[in-house]
């Protein structure tokens, strides 16, 4: 066993050690060298760090509590401490007891990363891989867990939203597939969801893997096509004492930027114009009173908490140890503040570990996670932030007599959006464990089988209650009276009533999933020289989810109080209920050989073969294989380049899988439904038609990259270049539409290429004995082309927006995923002349938009539309810097996103509704602007249509995060019984830099729905204090 | 060897692993789902295919606005120049084959035909004892979704014997409209041979509905003798209600003079905007004609779509009942009530009043759910019918005057607005009938160009041209489909 192999040559050193200083002893005068070793890190004793005297071999290590004494010479000045992974220090006797504090080495060669059922030590790695270490999430205090990758780990793509609680895209290298794009998550070992990840307490996180070429990923098969992002929570060490740590910050979170609308005044005259221009009316005969009227953005932000705290307790004895953590977040939205809108999240996790025998451990994880939250319509016509924008500024917020101030002239979707903030209710509650229970069991000193259950079970209550609303009279949102009675309705010949209700829905969710593995671990060496590592096994799992859901009306009183199923009074009638369930299950089989000769010459080999219920019955089993090849040029002993510390070279080729289909089978629905004697009567019909060869997703990645260390390791470079191309793209054919409405299967019909290059270097240097400095750059870049789709038309629409809905991005062939569709804009026509002049386009006018006739047919309509925009960025970049000056430190992260475009869909552009500033510089007139249409209520010439007219740069720099803290001295704190005890002062998202004119250019829900500004919610500046203790 | 042992242990266990690969089968019982080829073995399955094939009567909002709004009786409203853009263009006669809301209406009329067709491809699985009455319903909607696209887009693809799959796409050819008229006939003629007179459900198809469809049909082909002798059959089977505009109402809803109606109902609770209109069992074509930001009495607030021209309302004579029951003046009914509205897109004053959003007849999300039945067929439109065919056949004026003057008799409420024309003259004057009695209906664009007097009545009417409507781009695209002649 490996544990006493390095336990008994420890002893021997030892005896060795007494014996070699007694022999000194005797020869010479002596004085003794006492002191402690602790981590900078987190000011923990370092047991077993080694202790040499300068220039001899006399020396010795510490004990269990960092402490070590030894004997040495009179004369003897220097010292010096070394420790794996830590940075080597010399140190000047003084006679007194030495206090010796190691800081962590960056990237150290002799760290091991934690890869797909194992870990490897990185200079063996071959493959692509990021990694975020609990450092940078400890800086960043994340939310969620993922905002840690953005920029700190290249390759990566994180497009986040600011609501409280929301998942974030995740890309991977790129966006190889139009659905399921997620990476897999693996939380030590047990294969997850990033939706899962919200579950996760950041504090909790050791280290943050993210595996990226098919010589990593290859060994999750199916699901590896998307990347992996892989989690080690912490866990104790054995033969420590107990330590505890709390951590604690508060702040206050405040939106920095409004967009710029129209006041009251500006909108009257606007209104004035609009009117006239249609051939009306003044609407607005006097404008002096109207004054700036109500800036309803003012009115629906606030300022909001967010408070975090964490108490961890860690330790073992000879035989276990233990890592126990409690957390508890909560966040308030910004956005109607904490009563509508927040996220809490309490945390609780046991990670324990024993040897049950010699041979035998076992390791129990267990972590449970409660959320709650309520939140607030976003990033559609329907939200909050899109009333905001659009509601009539000469409305007051309250009536004299405390109502909601109403619209008279805006009666359709969009209301006051005070009253909308007052009248949404909702409520979700998620309870969730997760972990696993694992057994190892050392067969040999160097094979091990690990078998493994793994779990998840989620529990999801969600409760929305949509009561009685009153947005004026004839405005169609509105369902009673003002004083919200119901409005209740004689038919005046049947003289049968009808009343308007309040409705309430909950609905129960709850998913099971487990994975159960058993591998086998062997490693074993030839000579000495040809070094191998292999691994093979099984693993089965299951996935499972069910929900019921019940809907009634007449709530109690109409109020949130009493709205529950259990206290409606409605009839049964108004009481229904419905259901869903799935269940997928899959089987596979995987193995890998790693190769090195004296790590210099690094070969792997990884298959995987996967069997799932979502293949097709003709294609039940896929084999992904891949291989890679390294080449650590530093180790040839002609290589003799002395600013060169270590040089590697790496390739790899494989084939990963995108497990996004269905089960296949003939669907008879039975939603179809009539009315007969005014009845509803349930019919049928064929719902879906099967593909019974449809098949995953086959990706083909080729990494090709090098790792290089110049000037002792101060400065560290890695680099990969990637391509992906998937041939078998899943896609919905579009077919004939005489076929009618029923779903029609996926067919591997597409094929998309994705190229990129990842790039970070870091630099860490120590000036003076005080002074150190830790940097580092990210940069990911990557190309995406839909290469071929046979689906007839070439494109699939993705998102849209706005009323009538407008359809905006495509997925098609020849173009990069996502991108806007719509028309060119040419200018504003001057005049009549340059109308006539131009290509016939309907109802066009001096002064409306002229549109470019892109296939010159002298006619502009649907054909005309080209890509008009690309939401994604053409690279994106994050910054990282850390100084530490004695017991200060302060870190920046800056990030920023570069070519991505933003396209401003949040105007409703009903006659009423305001409108985006811009318009003040509107066409009046010939030469009056050649960029902004003439306002008119009869937009005859359809200005508003999605065109390039809506499209801006969104481009940004963010700096995300300025952190300033202070470690108080140990001499001050160690009375108080501390070990270690820091305070600190923080900024995130600090400044944005960015020409967008919305709130905030990061806007994602989804791959196809990026970067299309519907109201989106902006991510909050927060204001933090915060401290950290040890003890 | 003690390695051998774990090694060996370690292989057996893969290989009791990979015995069990039927784990990743899957059996879509396991969701509860229904499959085709386990249904059809049971009556009641058929019944619940015949009521999925009912279903799509309820999508087709779109085809009766459009029936006013392309002709001279109304105009597109709305909220603006761009609100629902496809209907606008139709209102100008400017639409072109990227029209979505023709597309949807090509897209929804097939999913009828091919859940009319599933049945028919499967007939024989099942015997039981009131099967071929049930096909007489199949029939008839097939004729009826058939007869409904060739309305508006003349020639088309015709399917008759299976569902279609995946695999008749981009397959099939239009066929000439002659040919789809005989399926049309056939069906109708099948239906009627079967069908009962009378059915226990309010809203089932009967024989006289099928006989009236089909005299209509061969109406729509000229077919004068044939409309007459069959029309003849439902005469004297329904009767004319006393108040023309009482069968507008809820309460007058499948009352004696209603042929065929498509039902509709505000119970089911419908809240979901994406799946509109199929997913409702309400009519979502009311909510279009509704006042727009309406408050008062009576009405409710709607989307100001398909409003009654100066000229629709001028046109009716002095003491026509039917003139206040087709159309709501907003401006007289507030100030007679003190309602408040908004004025749309192309306001005229005038709502049709028989479509139209009447408060407290909707349910769950307001728009979607309007319980206002559909008169698809009403027997004051098949007097009319009879009366064209029988005078435009020469078969007898006599007779045609009889039936005219039985729908003027019911409007006027005396018998001292008869009509006693002959010959061609009477036929001008049955089909101006037509529009004061169905007005605002969804007739008229088609009697105007079944009768040729599109081109003179409807402003940029292109003959030659806009008597049927483009075949969507998107299905020419896919399915290489032909253009009607001009698009």
């Amino acid at each position: 066993m490996k544990l006493s192999f390095f336990t008994k040559n420890a002893k021997l050193l030892f005896l060795l050690l007494f014996v070699f200083s007694a022999f000194f002893a005797s020869a010479q005068a002596q004085k003794t060298v006492s002191g402690v070793v602790i981590s900078s890190d987190d000011n923990l004793p370092l047991p077993g760090a080694s202790i040499v005297l300068k220039g001899t071999s006399i020396g010795t290590m510490t004990n269990i509590d960092g402490e070590f004494s030894f004997e040495v010479p009179v004369d003897a000045t220097t010292i010096e401490i070394s420790y794996v992974g830590y940075e080597k220090v010399e140190v000047e006797l003084t006679g007194q007891p030495l206090y010796i504090s190691l800081n962590v080495l960056a990237n150290s060669l002799d760290e091991f990363v934690v890869v797909g059922y194992g870990t490897q030590k990185i200079t063996k790695v071959s493959g692509s891989v990021s990694v975020v270490g609990k450092k940078e999430i400890e800086n960043l205090h994340p939310v969620r867990t993922e905002e840690a990758l953005q920029g700190m780990a290249s390759g990566v793509n994180v497009i986040s939203s600011g609501s409280p609680g929301a998942t974030p895209t995740v890309l991977i290298r790129g966006i190889p597939s139009y659905t399921g794009t997620n990476p897999l998550v693996v939380i030590d070992g047990v294969t997850q969801t990033l939706e899962d990840l919200n579950a996760l307490n950041p504090a909790d996180i050791e280290s943050m893997n993210v595996l990226k070429d098919a010589a990593l990923t290859a060994i999750y098969g199916v699901s590896g096509g998307n990347g992996v992002i892989v989690v080690k929570t912490k866990s104790g060490d054995r033969n420590v004492k107990t330590s505890f740590t709390y951590s604690s910050s508060y702040g206050i979170q405040q939106v920095t930027k409004t967009i710029d609308v129209l006041n009251a005044s500006e909108y009257a005259a606007i209104l004035n114009e609009a009117s006239v221009a249609a051939g009306g009316n003044l609407i607005f005969p006097n404008l002096n009173a109207l004054g700036l009227g109500t800036n309803w953005q003012e009115e629906v932000f606030q300022e909001a908490p967010i408070s975090s705290n964490n108490i961890t307790a860690s330790g073992g004895s000879e035989n276990s140890s233990f890592f126990l953590s409690a957390g508890y977040l909560a966040q308030d939205g910004v956005v109607g503040g904490g009563d509508k809108s927040y996220f809490n999240r309490a945390n609780l996790t046991a990670n324990f570990n024993t040897s049950l025998s010699d041979k035998l451990t076992f390791i129990l994880n267990t972590s449970y996670a409660n959320i709650a939250g309520k939140s607030l319509s976003e990033n559609n016509i329907g939200s909050v932030l899109s009333n905001a924008l659009n509601f009539d500024p000469t409305v007051s917020p309250y009536a004299p007599d405390g109502s909601f101030g109403v619209s008279s002239t805006i009666t359709q979707e969009i209301k006051n959006p005070l009253a909308l903030i007052n009248d949404t209710y909702n409520l979700g509650k998620t309870n969730k464990l997760f972990g696993k229970l694992e057994l190892q069991y050392d067969v040999l000193d160097n094979f091990k089988i690990t078998s493994r259950f793994g779990y998840t079970y989620v529990d999801v209550y969600g409760k929305n209650f949509n009561p009685l609303v009153w947005y004026g009279d004839g405005h169609n949102s509105t369902t009673a009276h003002q004083d919200l009675s119901p409005i209740v309705t004689v038919d005046p010949v049947s003289g049968d009533e009808t009343s308007t209700h309040n409705r309430i829905s909950e609905s129960n969710t709850n998913y099971f999933s487990f994975t159960y593995e058993m591998y086998g671990n062997y490693n074993f060496n030839i000579n000495q020289t040809h070094f191998f590592e292999t691994i093979a096994g099984f693993s089965i799992g299951k996935n499972t989810g069910s929900n019921i859901t019940a809907n009634a009306q007449d709530v109690p009183y109409n109020s949130w109080e009493y709205a529950d199923v259990s206290s409606a009074t409605g009839d049964a009638e108004s009481q229904t209920a419905g259901s869903w369930q799935y269940e997928s299950r899959n089987l596979s089989y995987f193995g890998r050989v790693n190769y090195d000769y004296l790590e210099k010459y690094l070969f792997s080999f990884t298959g995987r073969v996967d069997g799932s219920t979502s293949f097709g019955q003709n294609n039940k089993f896929a084999f992904f294989p891949s291989a890679s090849l390294g080449w650590v040029a530093s180790s040839e002993e002609f290589f003799n380049f002395p600013a060169i510390s270590y040089l590697k070279f790496r390739g790899s080729y494989g084939a990963v899988g995108n497990d996004n289909i269905n089960p296949q089978y003939a669907r008879i629905s039975t939603f179809p439904k009539y009315t007969f004697d005014g009845n509803i009567v349930s019919g049928s019909t064929l719902q879906s038609i099967p593909n019974y060869d449809v098949t995953w997703e086959n990706q083909i990645q080729f990494n090709a990259g090098f790792d290089i260390r110049l000037f002792s390791d101060k400065i560290t470079l890695n680099a990969d270049y990637f391509v992906k191309t998937v041939n078998d793209l899943l896609f919905n054919p579009t077919l004939s539409l005489y076929l009618g409405t029923p779903e029609y299967p996926s067919s591997n019909i597409g094929k998309t290429k994705s190229s990129g290059i990842d790039l970070s270097v870091s630099y860490a240097d120590t000036f003076g004995q005080d002074l150190k400095l830790n940097t580092s750059v990210n940069f990911t870049t990557s190309t995406n082309v839909v290469e071929e789709i046979n689906n007839g038309d070439k494109f699939i629409w993705g998102a849209g927006y706005g009323i009538p809905y407008t359809l905006l991005t495509r997925f098609e062939e020849g173009y990069s995923p996502g991108y806007f569709y719509g028309y060119k804009t040419d200018g504003i026509f001057q005049n009549q002349a340059e109308v006539d002049a131009h290509a016939y386009q309907t109802g066009a006018q001096p002064g409306d938009i002229r549109y470019v006739d892109i296939n010159h047919d002298g006619t502009i309509n649907d054909s005309d539309r080209t890509k008009i925009g690309d939401p994604f960025p053409d690279f994106t970049i994050g910054w990282s810097l850390t100084l530490n000056y004695k017991n200060f430190d302060f870190n920046v992260f800056t990030y920023a996103s570069i070519g991505g475009d933003i396209y401003r869909a949040y105007e409703r552009n009903l006659n009423y509704t305001n409108r985006y500033a811009g318009i003040l510089d509107r066409w009046t007139g010939e030469g009056t602007s050649d960029t902004e249409p003439r306002v008119t209520f009869i937009d005859s010439n359809n200005n508003r249509r999605a065109s390039d007219y809506y499209v801006e740069d969104g481009s940004f720099a963010k700096i995300k995060n300025i952190q300033v803290g202070y470690t108080l001295p140990n001499a001050l704190i160690e009375r108080a019984g501390f070990d270690h005890l820091r305070i600190y002062a923080q900024v995130k998202n600090a400044f944005t830099f960015t020409n967008y004119s919305g709130y905030d250019p990061e806007i994602s829900s989804g791959v196809l729905d990026t970067g299309i500004d519907r109201g989106s919610y902006p991510q909050p500046r927060v204001w933090l204090v915060g401290l950290s203790v040890k003890f | 060897m003690k390695i051998v042992k774990h090694i060996s242990i370690f292989i057996a266990l893969l290989f009791i692993a990979s015995a069990c690969t039927k784990y990743v089968d899957f059996d879509p019982k396991e969701n509860y789902e229904i499959t085709a080829d386990v249904y059809f073995n049971a009556a009641a399955d058929y019944e619940a295919a015949v009521v999925g094939a009912y279903d799509p009567l309820q999508w087709m909002y779109l085809d009766i606005l459009i029936g006013d709004i392309a002709s001279d009786n109304s105009f597109s409203g709305g909220e603006s120049a761009t609100d629902v853009i496809g209907l606008q263009h139709i209102d100008d006669m400017v639409h072109n084959p990227n029209n979505d809301n023709l597309t949807s209406i090509w897209k929804w009329l097939y999913e009828g035909v091919n859940r009319t067709n599933y049945l028919v491809e499967n007939k024989d699985k099942l015997d039981f004892d009131t099967k071929e009455a049930l096909y007489g319903e199949v029939y008839f909607l097939r004729a009826y979704y058939y007869f409904e696209l060739v309305k508006f887009f003349g020639d088309v693809v015709l399917v008759t014997d299976h569902r279609l799959t995946a695999s008749d796409s981009k397959t099939l050819q239009r066929v000439p409209k002659s040919e789809v008229y005989a399926q049309i006939e056939t069906d109708l003629l099948n239906a009627i041979s079967v069908l009962p007179s009378a059915q226990s459900q309010k809203g089932r198809v009967t024989k006289f509905a099928a006989q009236a469809l089909l005299g209509k049909v061969y109406l729509f082909q000229d077919k004068f003798s044939d409309a007459a002798t069959t029309l003849e059959n439902v005469i004297g089977v329904y009767s004319l209600v006393d108040n023309y505009g009482d069968q507008f109402l809820r309460a007058g809803e499948n009352g004696p003079e209603s042929v065929f109606e498509v039902q509709f109902t505000n119970t089911s609770n419908w809240w979901d905007w994406g799946y509109t209109p199929q997913g409702t069992e309400g009519n979502f074509g009311v909510i279009h004609n509704g006042p727009r930001a309406f408050s008062g009495p009576v009405y409710a607030s709607g989307w100001s779509f398909n409003i009654p021209t100066q000229d629709l309302v001028d046109s009716y004579e002095a003491g026509d009942s039917r003139k206040d029951a087709t159309i709501l003046d907003i401006v007289a009914f507030a100030d007679a009530t003190g309602a408040t509205y908004a004025e749309g897109y192309k306001h005229t004053g005038y709502y049709n009043n028989k479509y139209i959003p009447r408060a407290g007849e909707s349910g769950a999300q307001t728009e979607l759910n309007y319980l206002t039945n559909y008169r698809s067929i009403r027997y004051a439109d098949v007097l009319l019918m009879a009366a064209e065919a029988f005078n435009r056949s020469g078969l007898d004026d006599g007779k045609a005057q009889d039936y005219l003057n039985q729908v003027r008799a019911r409007a006027f409420g005396d018998e001292d607005h008869k009509i006693l024309l002959t010959g061609s003259a009477l036929t001008e004057a049955i089909w101006a009938e037509r529009n004061f009695e169905l007005a605002m209906e969804g007739h008229r664009f088609f009697d105007l160009v079944r009768t040729g007097q599109a081109a003179a009545k409807i402003s940029g009417f292109v003959s030659g041209k806009n008597e049927v409507f483009p075949i969507p781009q998107q299905e020419i695209d896919i399915s290489g489909l032909t253009q009607n002649v001009g698009y």
